[in-house]
């Protein structure tokens, strides 16, 4: 696996977890009937805060771990092939499509949300929860590019 | 039938070339070995830049290195 797909891997991680986090949370806010502005937002701190630290923190140890590994396996010093070329930037940019893509239909539909008399605060939950999915499919995607090329 | 009508011959003359390494060509070219192994797998159509930076290392031509199959696009 290159430095890019095990960045894009760490990512794709890190972020289902942060969805799983976001979808428990909310669905706990609902059921004890604390769904309201301040949690949302203290929710949504929360969720930037580790989408944000959290990917850098865990690429960082992963990188030490794997070079750790590699280090034990080969005797030798883990070459961090860290350059990214044209393939790279391709992948990238076809990635982010994706991410728009998702990020569009999710807008599309919290705005329906309005239509069905729901609250400001329940287009607020459904805008973050298809703003972390959009990461994720993106992730997705790229990988999925690197391993089956295109 | 080759991925987007383009296949290449740069494992053989890499082999001709004394056996020169995907991580040196990678390193000549200016891209990663990953780039390299994708092209040679035919997983990947390089740029017109990369490619004729490609040809430029072996010191042959493009067409020795890229060939083109419309009928397999």
């Amino acid at each position: 696996m290159s430095f890019q797909e095990k960045n894009i891997a760490v990512s794709l991680s890190t972020f289902t977890l942060i969805l799983g986090f976001y979808l428990v949370r909310v669905l706990q806010l609902f059921q004890t009937g604390n769904f309201n502005p301040t949690n949302l937002f203290r929710l949504w701190g929360i969720i930037a805060l580790l989408a944000v630290a959290g990917t850098i923190l865990v690429t960082i140890l992963t990188h030490i771990a794997g070079g750790i590994v590699h280090n034990i396996r080969t005797k030798e010093d883990p070459k961090i092939e860290d350059i990214q070329d044209e393939r790279d930037h391709i992948i990238d940019l076809k990635g982010t499509r994706v991410a728009y893509t998702f990020s569009s239909i999710g807008v599309a539909l919290s705005m329906l949300t309005f239509v069905f008399g729901q609250p400001p605060l329940v287009i607020f939950s459904f805008l973050i929860f298809f703003g972390i999915l959009a990461q994720v499919a993106a992730d997705i995607w790229r990988l999925t590019l690197y391993r089956k090329g295109f | 039938m080759q991925k987007g009508g383009i296949s290449n011959n740069i494992r053989k003359l890499r082999f001709f070339r004394d056996e020169m390494t995907q991580q040196q060509l990678a390193e000549k070219a200016g891209v990663t070995r990953q780039t390299i192994i994708a092209m040679e797998q035919d997983k990947y159509s390089p740029s017109l830049e990369l490619a004729f930076r490609i040809a430029h290392i072996f010191g042959v031509p493009l067409e020795e290195v890229f060939s083109y199959h419309p009928g397999d696009v």
